[in-house]
């Protein structure tokens, strides 16, 4: 084994096919995880517009939640009108830790 | 004309449906035919990383089918072959999202743009099944010359018959030296067992597991008999039907067949 080891090395084929394999997978099931479902979308939506709304009055009809996925990366896409700021100083519901 | 609908199915898990589509799908792109993968594995897709293109995927078949995208954004090109592309299946959603007819309305698009499609079967005989038999033209059945994939094969030839598709037989993962011993089913074996028509043979080759693991297709690797295989199954889908199937447990020289004779004295008795 380590002389096999040994003479890959000094024959300098560069990286065993398992690194690159490790590494992909690595990536992969990172990726995978990314996908997510529509209900926990409209779930996340729900909750956002909650907290939002103690802050700012926004039009809940227009308000929107995208993902949007392009080569290697995904960013969180909310898009809402704002049609006024709530003055009152919001309630605490839960105190800061 | 229309292209070409074909299933690769096995009903067994494991017995390498996707490394013959990926590897079936590149030797065609490299005939010069235009080539669309697609991974039926709905939630668990492999397609995708056999052919190292896990990280371009955006769109899935799920979204081409619910109207969430066009045809063309879920169709990746492949990195190295002109002509390949994969439609990568979903990873989060449910194995029945997909329903026989979305594949029916998918698989005549496919036909449009691409000579040949080749669906890659999820195992098992339930709505994944389904869905990929239910457009195909022709298919492609993947057997392992061993005993319960055997079965499984024969079970899935049964339904595919009453569908009316006449299916093809590729023996997968051969053992030269085992069956020249005797200790393992021959190809011949198989399709006494099957009786379909045979389309190829492939035998047990570590540039398999390297091709996996690097993404690269394996029909591109020069010493690769699995891929010299491939090439040649792809060869007799495209317009050589007649070309010979080499057997790879023939004996090659003659100590290949004295050595095989030696080594048949030691084999086990059965009464």
């Amino acid at each position: 084994m380590m002389f096999n080891a040994l003479f890959k090395k000094l024959m300098n084929r560069g990286e065993d096919s398992k690194e690159v394999a490790k590494k992909r997978l690595k990536f992969a099931l990172v990726y995978d995880k990314l996908e997510i479902k529509d209900e926990m979308l409209e779930d996340l939506q729900r909750d956002l517009m909650e907290v939002i709304s103690r802050y700012f009055e926004i039009d809940r009809k227009q308000m929107s939640l995208d993902i949007e996925r392009a080569e290697g990366t995904s960013a969180l896409i909310l898009n809402t009108p704002i049609l006024a700021a709530r003055h009152k100083k919001p309630q605490q519901n839960n105190p800061p830790a | 004309m229309e292209g070409k609908i074909v299933v690769v199915t096995s009903g067994k898990g494991g017995v390498g449906k996707t490394t013959v589509t990926a590897s079936l799908g590149a030797a065609l792109a490299l005939q010069g035919k235009r080539v669309a993968v697609v991974d039926m594995d709905i939630g668990l897709r492999n397609l995708d990383v056999v052919m190292g293109l896990e990280n371009r995927i955006i769109f899935n078949i799920v979204d081409v089918v619910q109207g969430k995208c066009k045809l063309k954004q879920a169709t990746i090109k492949d990195r190295r072959i002109n002509n390949l592309y994969l439609i990568p299946a979903s990873q989060s959603d449910e194995k029945d999202t997909i329903k026989p007819e979305n594949m029916k309305w998918l698989c005549n698009k496919l036909k449009k743009e691409f000579d040949f499609t080749l669906l890659d079967c999820p195992a098992g005989i339930e709505q994944g099944f389904k869905n990929s038999i239910e457009a195909a033209d022709e298919a492609i059945v993947v057997c392992m010359p061993e005993i319960s994939s055997v079965r499984d094969a024969d079970r899935v030839i049964g339904l595919l018959y009453s569908r009316s598709i006449t299916p093809k037989l590729i023996v997968n993962r051969i053992i030269p030296k085992m069956v020249e011993r005797g200790d393992m089913l021959s190809h011949q074996d198989v399709v006494d067992v099957l009786s379909i028509e045979l389309l190829g043979l492939v035998e047990t080759d570590e540039n398999i597991v390297v091709s996996a693991n690097t993404g690269l297709p394996v029909v591109m690797q020069k010493d690769s008999k699995a891929g010299k295989s491939f090439i040649e199954i792809a060869m007799r889908m495209n317009g050589h039907p007649d070309l010979p199937i080499e057997d790879p447990t023939a004996p090659r020289s003659l100590w290949k067949k004295l050595s095989g004779k030696i080594s048949r004295k030691s084999k086990v008795q059965i009464s």
